[in-house]
Parts: structure tokens; C-alpha cells; sequence
């Protein structure tokens, strides 16, 4: 994967799985958007980076379509914070999406590795 | 730290959310673009850089507002183009079902109570549907149904006479329409039944031709029908009723060829018939009458209804021509018995359900429909504040493209979720309604062998019902939210904005409102009818009187001495049995006949003008024994009761009632005034001269009749008769504690088992028997309007509530500028005023119209009875003020300040 342009991988990735990857992020628990940012970019360990500009919209998105549920949390002395959760439909959605997007690797997989050539 | 705040206000100023939601949308992403800024910080950037590093990203790669955009759209993108290819409607209606089913889901209270509120009035409507389906829609279980007539005598005293066997068979003989006809006794009797123990029973028994089976297409289930070679040889036959074999013979079809003892003789059974035979008659079976033989002699004696089957190439017109032909044929031959009469002719089902149950199933139709309309007036009300609360959304979505019936639409795919949902469950309320109707429902209303069936005509009937319905509550709400601008609906703030749909919807409650008054009103009427028809001076009391039918078979006792002489012994054995105050015998019972064929005797009045031919005079005859008036307390105006001195060889006596006197008499002293009686029309019929001996106060036989028929008294002694009534009345207890001891008695008397005794009941049960039917009818409307009024009131709460809540900036502002509570009260009340008295006025004008259509059923008060309407509009009223009393003291406790703020 080297000699792909990050850029390249990360505009392709976002278009096609972006709901993917937000939906396995709070797969866990409950987290909020910064939060989520910053996940998406370890755990990719820098490959993938959702900015403010691409992340919220996307999250307001799955709020609309009722995958994910958004509150509003307060603690003492902090100030209070939209943590995002899956609901059961979003959970049957990410269910859904995952076995698909691993098929697809799979056979990508299949198809474009060196044996086969 | 830099404020982000301005910046992101600025950005997402033209995306026009709402409020709150921009608010929350700036806090999230302010703290956001604060973490970042901090976390470039700490990684060694400048403060400026940092800054230019978040604000880049906010617009970077793509501009935030490009990914925000869709938000707002995201349900308008799926909306197709005007001039869409139609392939994508089913995926567009996919849509609307969704979406509809999550806005329904979404509003769970809104949905339940719409959904519950169609259940009943569909509801309703199946169980009610069910009964005139059954009743005016569909054909008789029979088949060929449609070529079925009922054929009777007519005369210029009557369209529904009955028929001589002579004639029957003369009128088969003779007809060109009819391909064959067949005659019933309408009264079923009774037979005993010999059982080997010594146990009579006594068997629900109709005489019958031997066609009648085949006239009315019935196939036996075991053995057969009856054969003209029956009436031929003159046999003791019988067919038996499916029911009554299942229950006494368990269903054996080796009964078939054995024979029964029957009031005395042995009768061959012949076969066994369903239910549908019971159309004729509630009998648990048929015996046959031979009539083959019936001469000239027999012309005169008219006992037959007729049934004919018409060729299938006939129909009613031609069968009616053809059939004057055959009177005016019999007149000419038979000009004695025959002149005057004609042939009336008229589809069976019509004289099987006759106008009275035609009339209460239309009734029932009309007012379960207002109660539906009620329902969805309710609804509509509950989806125009759904639809003004959203008009905002169908705005913005009208202005991103989507087009006005595109919107449209989907709120009518909402309403038909809506109208189905509730039409499953009121298909479940309707088939609830049916498995208890079969209880309620008086047993003379439906002929025998009908059903109420539930079945896929009443599944079609509602699903019908549900689409109609969710397209009549859907189509206002729907117009209503999509007509305003776009610009201005988005413009608004939803405090302003009560509008047209609020025009709408006082309309809509003036409609429900004006409803409920007709129907409580219809309600009212019906239930007047039923107090008067309980509690009217019919000029008797019934007290504690036990009835029973008492008929020695025929052959038993052959003298009219020896008949008395059974009477007495029957008389003697009761009154020694004990506790008895007093004992009669009539031939006829106050309220004791349904039909009305109280027995009927012509006659002349000695000195009077003589009558015209055909126009003989007719009142009530009815047989009685000394005591019979004095038991039931029938006053004697004048002269005196019968008593034992009026014997068989005394003077022929008879007693009048007023209604005669003064219909008949014609200003001649009735004592001592003569009447020759005969006891039926025809010219050869037996003439009796009878002095009246007493006048009697008039006595209102008949369930439904307002002023008392003329009526003769003739003493049991000069006149015996078998199928007489015994009353019995108790010293001190109920009458029918008596049963037991009066059949022992009877017993005693009949050791033979060949007196049928029944219809045990006290009088009071047959009163409650014949006012029945309008009970059923005067409880069941009253149900109905009643939830007619509790669903206008839900109505009218409603709207009130609804625009309290649409008012409280301007109640606020009033009380800021000095109005007290009492002012906002008053406000208030003066809308509920306006608005009830609007719709009183209009279901008053509708109540007339009403009250005269229903005259036909009422009986004892006027189709405008004012006491009526006061009731209505009191009950009305009261219910009105307790509907206004919440929302108005909601509006009274406004608090200026929190009003003017909160809104």
C-alpha cells in the first residue's frame, strides 16, 4: 500500500465506508466527535483524517437516519458534551455493512493478489 | 483561546435552521475546533497558526457547508422531478410508507389514539354492515332466490290474505308465470311428542303443502321431501329439522321411515332438512297438509300463505299479469268466493324481512355512519395540528423541489396507514360484535335460517370502508398544510400561525358537534318510544299472571260439551292445587301476538245502514270465559261482565269496547243492541246474532297501536273453542312459581298425553317479548350516540386546547395591559358558547328531517318532541362545559410574563 497516495486512499475510503468507519468507532460506547476524530486517525495510524468540516455533517446524518442517537452529557466542572451511541438499528446497519465490506476485501483479496498473476 | 463562534453562526446562517438547533450545532463544533486548537498547541504551533490550521479544516477539503447541505434535504432527495418516468412511483410510494410509518412511530400517542378512534367507528360499521348485508343486500341461502315470490289474496281490506287450497291448486293450474307453487300455515304450532317413559314433549310443529321443499330449492340431508304421492294417499308425514334430529335423535339417519307418535297418531318420517327450511317458520319440523283433494267446499277456507317459483323465463312484472288473469278467472267462475279478490305478488326476501326489519337495518346503517363521520372528523381534527406543526417542513421541502402532491401524498399515504390500521382492529371489534349480536338481537326480528355472517364481503366492506375513510380525513389536513407559500410558511415562527387549518378544524367540530345532536336526538326519540310502549295505560294489568296454551288434539274431546267439560276439569284440578286467586281462559292474549292476527270476526250492527259488498266491517273477536276481564282489571264501562249464566243454550251474548261503540254504533244505545257476527268473510261462513250485554274500556292489544281496535267479547260457553289460553294468578308469590303445580294439574286431566301445553309465561313476559325489538333498536342506537357524543367531546376538548395553547401570547398580553383571569375565562367560554351553539342550531335543523324519517318507528311521541330536543341540549350543554372547562382554566392561570417569553 505503500505506493498509494494517502491522500488518494483517504477520499476514496471516506466516500464509500465513511458511515462504516464512524459506526465501528462507537461500536464500543458512547463517544464524542472530537473523540471520534482522533480515534479514526490512531487507530488508521494516520492514514485517515475526518475534519470537522467532513465528521459533524456526516454525524448529523446517521443522527437523521436514526443509526446513531446523539446527548447531551454533563459533568461537574466540565463543560457538557454530545456523545454519540449506536441504536438497534444502527447496530443491525453496522452489522450489515461490515459483512459486506469484508466480502468485498476478501474478494479483492481473491482477485489482485500476486498469485493470480 | 479565539472565539469561534461568530465565524460558524456566519456560515451556517443561510442554511435557515431552526434555533435551538444552530445553537447546539455551534457549541458542538466550537469545542471541537477549541480541542484541536489546543492540541496544535501543544504541539509547538503558534497561537495564529493554530488557528489557521483549525479554520482550515473547517472549510477544507470540502466547505462545511457543502456537507451540511444534504441535512436539510435529506428527505426531499428522494423526491422524483416533475414528469419522472412513472417506473419509480412503487419506489417513491416505498418511500412515503416508510417515511410515513416512522412519523407515525415517532408520534406513538397521536398514532394509538387515531388508530382507536377509526377501530370503533369501523367497528361499528362491519358488525352493522353485517346485519343489513344479510338482511337487504344478499339473496336468500336458496337457490335461485331471485325467481322466489310470496303470493297472497288481495282485497280492498287487505294486500296479504291468505289462500284457500282450492285456489292454491287452481292458481297452479292455471298460471302461465309460475313453475310451481306450494303453501305453509304461517303460526307455528306445536305437537306432542309420545316418549316410550311416559315423558310427553311438546315439538314446534308447521303444516305445510307437499311442494313447499321444492318451491324453495330445499334438498333433505337423510331420506326425502314430501311426494304429491304423499298428499295423494293422504299420509301421516313429517320432515325433520337438522337441529332437532342432531339434539333428540342424535343425528341418526335410521329415524328416517320410523314412526313418531304425534298428538296421538303415528307420523312417518320422511327425511331431514337443514336450517334454511326454518325461513318459513321457527319449527323443529314440517307436516304435511294434503290439499289435493280440497273441493269446491273448501274454497272459502283461507289458511295458506303461498310461495311460488317463477319460470326462469318470468319475472315479477310478467308473474303479476299472468296472475290477474288467474283472479279475474276464479272471479268469473267462482264469483261467490272469489269476487273482489286479486293476486298480490312480491319477491320473497322482501316478505320474508318485511319493512320493519328493513327499516331498523337502514337505521342502524345511518347512524353507525354518522358515528363513523364523527370518528373521522376526530382524526382529521388531530392530523391538521399534526400538519400545522409540520407546515414548516412541507414548506422547505416544497422549496428544495419536491412538488405540492408530491407533499400531498405522503400525508395521505400517513392517513391510509392510519384508516387500515384502524380498520384491522375494527375488523377484530366488528367480528367481536357479531360472536354476542346473535344474543341481543330479538328473536323475531330475523327470520329463521339467516345468519350474520363474517365473512369476505364484510372483510371487503371494511377494507373499503378504511381506504374511503383515509382518504376523507387525510385530504383536508393534507390541502391545508401544502397551500400556504413557501416563503411565508418558513418566514413564520409557529406562534402566528393558526390560520386556515384552524378554520378548518372549528368546522370540523361544529360538523362532529351537530352530529352527535341528531343522533342523541335520534337516540331520544327511540328511547320515548320504548318508555311509552312500557309504561303506556294500555287498559290492563298484568300483574302476576301465568299463561299457557292449552290444545286438546282434535278428536279428543268432538262435542263442544265434552270440550267445556275438559275445561272444567282442567279448572277444577288447578284451583285445587292450591294458592290460586283466580283463573281464566281466553283466545287471545294482550300483547301476545307479534303480527298482530289477534282473531277477527265481520260483522253487522242490527239497524244500522246496511254495508256495500266487499266493505264488510271488521273488528278483533276474541273468546273469553267469565272472570277473563275482571283478572286483567279491564274496567266495565257499562252493563255487565259474561257470566255463568251465559250458557249454550242462553241467549247469544257478546260484550263490545268503547272504540267499537264509538266507531260502530253510530249514536245507538249499545245495551241491548244486536250484532250479527260471522266468523270470516265468506258468504257461506256461520252467522251468529249476539246481544251486547257490556261495554268495556279499550285495551291497546298490540305492541305499537296508539288508539285500541274495535273489539268483540264472545263467553268461551257459547262459543268453545280448542287452542285456548289459561291464565292463572297466584294468591300471594310469582306466577311463575305456579308452572309446576298448573302442569300437574293438567296431567291429571290429560292422561292420555294428548293436550299440548305451552307457551308458559306470565304476561309481563310477553309484554317484554313484544316490545323487544324496540328495546334492541332504542339500546343500540343510544349506544352509538352516546359514543357519538363522547367522540364529539374528545372534539371539541381538542380544539379548545388546541387553541388556548395558540392564544396564550395574546392572553399574556391582555392580562400585561390589565384583563384579570376572569376576562381570559370569559374570552374562552365565549369561543365553547359560539361554537356549541352553532352546532346546536345546525343539528337541530338536521334533527328534523330526522324525526320525520323515523316516524315510522316510533310510537307514542312526535318525531319533534320538544322534550326530546331539552334533553339533547341539555346533556349537550353540560357535556360542552365539561370539555371547555380545562382548556379555559389552563387560559386563566396564564402568567403574562412567562407567556410573552415562552413563546
Amino acid at each position: 500500500m505503500t505506493d498509494i497516495d494517502t491522500r488518494t486512499l483517504e477520499r476514496e475510503m471516506k466516500k464509500g465506508s465513511a458511515e462504516l468507519i464512524i459506526l465501528s468507532i462507537v461500536e464500543s460506547r458512547a463517544r464524542h466527535g472530537y473523540e471520534i476524530s482522533k480515534l479514526i486517525e490512531t487507530r488508521s495510524q494516520g492514514q485517515l483524517k475526518f475534519h470537522v468540516a467532513s465528521l459533524y455533517p456526516l454525524l448529523y446524518r446517521l443522527e437523521e437516519r436514526q443509526w446513531l442517537q446523539g446527548r447531551w452529557v454533563e459533568k461537574a466542572g466540565q463543560r457538557r458534551r454530545r456523545f454519540y451511541s449506536l441504536t438497534p438499528e444502527g447496530r443491525r446497519v453496522l452489522a450489515r455493512q461490515r459483512e459486506t465490506w469484508e466480502t468485498f476485501v476478501q474478494s479483492m483479496r481473491l482477485i489482485t493478489s500476486s498469485s493470480h498473476a | 483561546m479565539p472565539d469561534w463562534t461568530h465565524h460558524l453562526r456566519q456560515r451556517l446562517t443561510h442554511l435557515d435552521l431552526d434555533g435551538g438547533r444552530e445553537a447546539e450545532i455551534v457549541e458542538e463544533l466550537s469545542q471541537h475546533l477549541d480541542e484541536r486548537y489546543e492540541e496544535l498547541r501543544r504541539h509547538g504551533s503558534s497561537e495564529a497558526e493554530a488557528c489557521r490550521v483549525a479554520m482550515d479544516e473547517l472549510v477544507d477539503p470540502d466547505s462545511l457547508v457543502e456537507h451540511m447541505r444534504p441535512l436539510r434535504q435529506a428527505q426531499t432527495a428522494e423526491s422524483p422531478t416533475p414528469g419522472m418516468p412513472t417506473g419509480s412511483l412503487w419506489a417513491d410510494v416505498g418511500t412515503d410508507l416508510r417515511h410515513a410509518m416512522r412519523g407515525l412511530r415517532n408520534q406513538l400517542t397521536f398514532s394509538v389514539v387515531a388508530i382507536f378512534t377509526l377501530a370503533l367507528g369501523i367497528g361499528a360499521n362491519c358488525a352493522i354492515f353485517a346485519l343489513a348485508d344479510a338482511t337487504l343486500l344478499r339473496a336468500l341461502p336458496l337457490p335461485e332466490a331471485e325467481q322466489l315470490v310470496m303470493m297472497s289474496e288481495s282485497s280492498t281490506n287487505s294486500s296479504s290474505g291468505a289462500v284457500s287450497a282450492t285456489n292454491l291448486n287452481d292458481w297452479q293450474a292455471r298460471s302461465q308465470s309460475l313453475q310451481s307453487v306450494a303453501g305453509f300455515v304461517p303460526n307455528v304450532g306445536s305437537m306432542v311428542l309420545a316418549n316410550p317413559d311416559g315423558a310427553a314433549q311438546t315439538v314446534p310443529r308447521q303444516w305445510v303443502t307437499a311442494g313447499i321443499f321444492d318451491v324453495l330449492g330445499i334438498q333433505p340431508l337423510v331420506g326425502r321431501t314430501f311426494k304429491p304421492e304423499d298428499d295423494k294417499a293422504e299420509r301421516n308425514v313429517v320432515v325433520l329439522s337438522e337441529a332437532f334430529w342432531r339434539s333428540r335423535f342424535n343425528a341418526d339417519p335410521g329415524i328416517v321411515g320410523n314412526d313418531l307418535r304425534l298428538d296421538g297418531e303415528m307420523f312417518n318420517v320422511l327425511g331431514v332438512v337443514p336450517e334454511q327450511a326454518q325461513m318459513i317458520g321457527r319449527a323443529s319440523m314440517w307436516a304435511m297438509i294434503p290439499i289435493l283433494s280440497a273441493s269446491n267446499e273448501d274454497r272459502s277456507d283461507r289458511f295458506l300463505r303461498v310461495v311460488g317459483r317463477l319460470r326462469a323465463d318470468a319475472d315479477l312484472k310478467a308473474a303479476s299479469t299472468d296472475m290477474a288473469v288467474v283472479a279475474a278467472g276464479l272471479a268469473r267462475d267462482f264469483p261467490e268466493v272469489n269476487q273482489g279478490l286479486g293476486i298480490a305478488i312480491e319477491p320473497l326476501q322482501a316478505a320474508l324481512f318485511g319493512t320493519d326489519l328493513r327499516q331498523t337495518a337502514m337505521l342502524f346503517l345511518a347512524v353507525v355512519g354518522f358515528v363513523l363521520l364523527i370518528c373521522c372528523a376526530n382524526v382529521a381534527n388531530l392530523l391538521l395540528a399534526r400538519a400545522n406543526a409540520r407546515r414548516r417542513e412541507f414548506a422547505i421541502r416544497a422549496a428544495l423541489g419536491a412538488n405540492r402532491w408530491r407533499v400531498m401524498r405522503q400525508m395521505l399515504v400517513e392517513s391510509l396507514i392510519l384508516a387500515l390500521l384502524g380498520g384491522a382492529l375494527g375488523l377484530l371489534l366488528g367480528a367481536l360484535i357479531l360472536q354476542i349480536a346473535p344474543n341481543l338481537i330479538p328473536q323475531d326480528l330475523l327470520p329463521g335460517g339467516v345468519e350474520l355472517h363474517f365473512d369476505l364481503r364484510v372483510l371487503g366492506f371494511c377494507l373499503l370502508a378504511s381506504v374511503l375513510v383515509g382518504l376523507l380525513f387525510g385530504i383536508g389536513p393534507a390541502w391545508a398544510a401544502t397551500r400556504q407559500a413557501p416563503a411565508a410558511a418558513i418566514g413564520s415562527e409557529t406562534r402566528g400561525s393558526s390560520g386556515r387549518g384552524g378554520k378548518m378544524r372549528n368546522l370540523l367540530v361544529v360538523a362532529e358537534v351537530a352530529t352527535a345532536v341528531v343522533l342523541l336526538f335520534g337516540a331520544g326519540l327511540l328511547l320515548r318510544t320504548l318508555l311509552a310502549m312500557q309504561y303506556v295505560d294500555r287498559g290492563y294489568r298484568a300483574g302476576e299472571t301465568l299463561t299457557l296454551l292449552v290444545d286438546p288434539i282434535g278428536d279428543r274431546y268432538p262435542t263442544d260439551a265434552s270440550l267445556l267439560q275438559f275445561f272444567d276439569e282442567i279448572e277444577r284440578q288447578v284451583l285445587a292445587s292450591g294458592n290460586v286467586k283466580q283463573l281464566a281462559w281466553s283466545s287471545a292474549l294482550p300483547m301476545g301476538t307479534p303480527g298482530g292476527t289477534i282473531g277477527n270476526a265481520a260483522f253487522d250492527v242490527e239497524g244500522a245502514a246496511a254495508q256495500a259488498k266487499g266493505q264488510q266491517a271488521v273488528a278483533d273477536y276474541q273468546i273469553v270465559s267469565p272472570g277473563y276481564l275482571s283478572a286483567l282489571d279491564i274496567r266495565v264501562l257499562s252493563g255487565r261482565e259474561f257470566s255463568d249464566t251465559d250458557r249454550a243454550d242462553s241467549v247469544p251474548v257478546c260484550m263490545v269496547n268503547q272504540t267499537f261503540v264509538d266507531t260502530h254504533l253510530g249514536g245507538i244505545t249499545p245495551l241491548g243492541a244486536r250484532i250479527a257476527i260471522r266468523t270470516s268473510t265468506a258468504p257461506d261462513a256461520k252467522v251468529t246474532v249476539r246481544e251486547i250485554v257490556g261495554v268495556s274500556a279499550p285495551v291497546m292489544a298490540r305492541a305499537t297501536e296508539i288508539d285500541a281496535a274495535p273489539k268483540i267479547y264472545v263467553p268461551l260457553a257459547q262459543r268453545p273453542t280448542d287452542d285456548i289460553f289459561l291464565l292463572v294468578q297466584p294468591k300471594v308469590g310469582s306466577a311463575s312459581a305456579l308452572i309446576p303445580q298448573v302442569r300437574a294439574a293438567i296431567a291429571r286431566v290429560d292422561t292420555e298425553q294428548l293436550v299440548t301445553v305451552s307457551d308458559l309465561m306470565t304476561l309481563e313476559e310477553i309484554a317484554a317479548d313484544a316490545t323487544s325489538r324496540h328495546r334492541f333498536r332504542a339500546v343500540l342506537v343510544l349506544a352509538f350516540a352516546s359514543l357519538a357524543l363522547l367522540l364529539a367531546m374528545v372534539g371539541v376538548f381538542g380544539i379548545l386546547a388546541w387553541s388556548v395553547q395558540q392564544r396564550v401570547r395574546d392572553f399574556g398580553v391582555r392580562m400585561a395591559v390589565g384583563a384579570t383571569a376572569n376576562d381570559v375565562l370569559r374570552l374562552v367560554l365565549r369561543g365553547a358558547l359560539v361554537l356549541t351553539v352553532s352546532s346546536l342550531l345546525i343539528g337541530l335543523l338536521l334533527a328534523v328531517p330526522m324525526g320525520r324519517w323515523m316516524a315510522s318507528v316510533l310510537y307514542g311521541v312526535s318525531p319533534f318532541d320538544p322534550l326530546t330536543l331539552a334533553m339533547v341540549m341539555l346533556v349537550l350543554a353540560l357535556t360542552t362545559l365539561l370539555a371547555t372547562l380545562v382548556p379555559a382554566l389552563k387560559a386563566a392561570r396564564v402568567h403574562p410574563v412567562e407567556a410573552m417569553r415562552g413563546y
